[in-house]
This record gives structure tokens, C-alpha cells and sequence, in this order.
């Protein structure tokens, strides 16, 4: 399958992936491109970045044949992080998704989530996987600050605040025992790991 | 070591960046302008990208015991024990305050700067405030010419897109043929041009994609974003073109006011031709 780069500045590329991507294995293989900097892959994007008077010579190629035949990932990483299921936001949600506050925390508890992207803060993983009945747009109006380990849902997505942040997703709860990022190994959550939110009572 | 004795706007420490880490939402971080840093610790007689004192408004530091200082104007000064020493930026955007043998703070996930954002690396993640108490390093001497300081009246280059099926078709000209000026909104995420609008040609509902410094994001407003060293590693704006990495640290530098304008990079610059 070939899939094109664009420039993106003169230190990056980017490509437009195809549906059905294998993430993981895409940016495991993009960072072992001698002189790529590093690279990003997001849902629709790869990214790759690099010092541009020493670029990489065959990222298209690598691209390529990391799409064509994925190379087995290391296996993904699984996650059981405790959420105490008390947002100020489930009474609007709830509202919003014509089901009851214990329906909303019951259906977010439920399933089983893949991290999709890691971007916007550190340590931040936007988690796919979500119940079509608690898909609800970004608040109209953001909060100046969502404190950290807060769990929120927007779009497609649900996930949970690393760092205090201005911020526009519907809050759910609170993480326990989690530590999204550490500054002597950076993020807990890659590409493809594998989450469970557990409820425990306020 | 040295005291901060006051500070003025913002003080913060920073070096060479933490490059590699964007996947795990990381930014490259580095100094807002690195040729500016790279002459403050030339001056020192450091590596040009060691730990130094990113200054936005000004700086006074106490010698607690002799130590040479030094600042991006390639003036250095040797302090004794006691003596103040003050760093004001005046009509310029951003300062820098090096000390012989560097700021001595703690490798953080492959860097040394401070990334507000997170509340890391730097002098416990935070800005400088009075009271604060620095150890300095003790980086090998290196003699070096001063590297040139950034022009801060010539043109800027962008590479056009990746976004441009997301705009009016005449976006990009406009981007190319106006005059911008740097605003008062700006921080080591961004800072916002002021300038002509710029017609975006999608809905607002594109899905976050991955960024880098340099990047012009437009908003439906039509606005101008330029992200800055810690920008998030992601985002949904389209992104109308790229400054190149050569003019970011003049891009950078500009007071607020200052006049810009861009201008196509030419083919040759651009090594990588993989497309």
C-alpha cells in the first residue's frame, strides 16, 4: 500500500493514514528509521520528525512496508484504573443522554477502551471504545482549569487528565491510584494499551 | 551558587529542548529563541545549549560566592560574593542569563529546561520567584566565537500546508502577501499574529492530528497560531503553513508589535525531498 508524505515545515512529514491502521506497529516502526527524531501517529496522521539538515532517507519505504505487513508489536499494555464516579458534569450528561446518572456510570465503566492517541498534554491518551450513548460534544464553554487526574468523555473519546488544564470534556470522576505520567519514565499510556475503568464508591 | 533576589514577569530555566519524546504527548520544548541562548552561554564560555535563565521581563540575582554571569548581548561580568546583577529584557521580547559552567538542575526525561505545562524539569518545574537558590554547574570551559543574534527585521520562511484542502483557495496568498504583528497573546505554547483574517474552508470538527513548532494554526476565527517550543504534541486546527526551523528563533524573538512577513521557503532548503 503506498501512502504519501507531505511537508510539514521543513523538520516533519506527515502522512494520511488509511482506515484500519495498525498504530502501534506504525510508530514502533517510524521511530526505528535511522535519523528519524521522533514520530507521532494519531488516528488519520503519522508523523515524522527530524533535524533537517540531516534528514531520514527512506521513511516513505518504511512507511510502506510497516503498512503492509505489520510487524507484531510488542504486546499492548493493559490498565485497571479506579475511578470514583462523582463528576460535576453526570447530572448534565445524564440529561443530555436521556439516561439516568447511574446508567452514565455504569455504561462508562463497562467497557473495555484502546488508547487511540497520546497528544495534547503529556500523558494524555485519548481512549476509543466509548458507548454510543455517552457520545456528547465538548462543553460550549471550556473550564479555565479541569483538575489533574480528572476522567472525562467528548466525542468519541473518554480519558483522564494528567495535569490540571484548561479543558472542555464532560467530567465523569476522579482517578485513584493512577499515575498518568512519571517524570522519570514519562507516560504510562502508549499507543494500543488496553484500559478498564474500575468504579469505586464515592 | 546563585539567589534570585527579584523577578519580573517570567523566569524560567531552559537548554536545548527534550527531543524524541512527542509520542508520549511531550513537547520538544528548548529555548523560545536558541540563537539568544546559544550566545548567552558562548559568553559563559558553555556548551551553547546548557542550562541558562530564560528571562521575559527582568531578572535580579545575588552571587553567593565569585561567579561569572553572562547574557545574550555577549557582555559577561565577574561576581563576588554578595554582588546583584540584573537582567531586564526593555523593548525585547525575551533574555537570556547564563552562568559559567551552566545552571545546575536534575536530567528530566532528557532535558534540563522547565516545562510549565507539566510542572517539570527546570527548578522544580516552576517559574523562578525570589528566594529561589541555584547551584551552578560545573560544564567544561569552551571558547567560542558569539554566534550571530537573530534578525529581527527580515522575512520569515514557511513551508505552505499540510492543510491547505482545508482552507479557502486564496488563504496561503493572503498569508504570503500581508503584513502581521506579533500581539500581546503569546506564551512558550503560541503566541497569536495579528494581521488579515484567514478563510478556513472546513467545519470545525477535524480530529486532533500531530503538530510541530513552527506550525500556523488557524481557528474558525481566522486567526494566526504560531505554537512555540512546549505547544501540545497534538491538535485540530488545520494548519495553513510551517515556519521553517532556521527562522523560528527570529520569529520568536520579535516584541510585540513588531511587524512580520512571510514568505515561501525556497525548494532547495528543503533536504528532505521524499514526498
Amino acid at each position: 500500500m503506498h501512502v504519501s508524505f507531505e511537508r510539514f515545515g521543513d523538520a516533519a512529514l506527515r502522512a494520511r493514514l488509511p482506515e484500519g491502521t495498525d498504530a502501534r506497529s506504525l510508530l514502533e516502526a517510524l521511530r526505528a528509521v535511522p535519523r528519524v527524531v521522533d514520530a507521532v501517529v494519531t488516528e488519520r496522521h503519522a508523523l515524522v520528525a527530524f533535524d533537517p539538515g540531516f534528514p531520514p532517507l527512506d521513511v516513505t519505504e518504511a512507511m510502506a512496508r510497516a503498512l503492509s505487513e505489520p510487524s507484531p508489536a510488542a504486546a499492548p499494555g493493559e490498565h485497571r484504573i479506579r475511578v470514583r464516579y462523582d463528576g460535576e458534569d453526570l447530572d448534565e450528561l445524564a440529561a443530555m443522554t436521556g439516561l439516568s446518572r447511574s446508567d452514565v456510570v455504569a455504561i462508562h465503566a463497562e467497557p473495555e477502551y484502546v488508547v487511540a492517541a497520546v497528544g495534547f498534554l503529556p500523558g494524555f491518551a485519548y481512549l476509543r471504545g466509548i458507548d454510543r450513548r455517552l457520545v456528547v460534544q465538548r462543553r460550549q464553554r471550556p473550564r479555565p482549569r479541569v483538575a489533574a487526574l480528572s476522567v472525562g468523555v467528548a466525542g468519541p473519546y473518554t480519558g483522564v487528565y494528567p495535569f490540571a488544564s484548561p479543558g472542555g470534556w464532560n467530567l465523569v470522576g476522579v482517578a485513584f491510584g493512577f499515575v498518568p505520567f512519571d517524570p522519570r519514565s514519562g507516560a504510562t499510556l502508549a499507543l494500543g494499551d488496553r484500559v478498564r475503568f474500575v468504579r469505586v464508591e464515592p | 551558587m546563585i539567589e534570585v533576589i527579584a523577578v519580573a514577569g517570567l523566569a524560567t530555566i531552559q537548554d536545548g529542548g527534550r527531543p524524541g519524546r512527542m509520542h508520549e504527548g511531550i513537547p520538544p520544548g528548548g529555548a523560545l529563541v536558541p540563537e539568544l541562548l546559544a550566545r548567552a552561554n558562548a559568553a559563559a564560555h558553555n556548551a551553547l545549549v546548557d542550562p541558562a535563565i530564560e528571562v521575559q521581563g527582568s531578572l535580579t540575582i545575588a552571587a553567593r560566592g565569585a561567579l561569572l554571569v553572562a547574557a545574550d548581548d555577549g557582555v559577561s561580568r565577574l561576581l563576588k560574593e554578595g554582588d546583584a546583577w540584573t537582567l531586564a529584557c526593555g523593548a525585547a521580547r525575551v533574555r537570556y542569563a547564563a552562568v559559567r559552567g551552566g545552571i545546575d538542575v536534575p536530567l528530566v526525561l532528557g532535558g534540563r529546561g522547565t516545562l510549565l505545562v507539566a510542572g517539570l524539569g527546570g527548578h522544580d518545574g516552576r517559574p523562578l520567584r525570589r528566594g529561589d537558590r541555584l547551584h551552578v554547574g560545573s560544564g567544561v570551559e569552551r571558547r567560542a566565537a558569539l554566534p550571530p543574534a537573530p534578525i529581527l527585521d527580515g522575512v520569515i520562511r514557511v513551508v505552505p500546508g499540510p492543510d491547505l484542502d482545508r482552507f479557502e483557495p486564496g488563504a496561503v496568498d493572503v498569508l504570503l502577501a500581508s503584513d502581521f504583528r506579533v500581539s500581546t497573546h503569546g506564551d512558550r505554547t503560541g503566541f497569536r499574529l495579528e494581521g488579515p483574517a484567514l478563510a478556513r474552508g472546513d467545519d470545525d470538527t477535524g480530529v486532533s492530528a500531530p503538530m510541530v513548532r513552527g506550525a500556523i494554526q488557524v481557528p474558525s476565527s481566522g486567526e494566526c497560531i504560531v505554537l512555540g517550543p512546549d505547544h501540545p504534541t497534538t491538535g485540530g486546527y488545520p494548519v495553513l503553513a510551517t515556519v521553517v526551523r532556521g527562522d523560528l528563533g527570529a520569529l520568536a524573538a520579535r516584541p510585540v508589535g513588531a511587524m512580520v512577513r512571510f514568505v515561501p521557503a525556497v525548494q532547495a532548503l528543503l533536504a528532505a525531498d521524499k514526498g
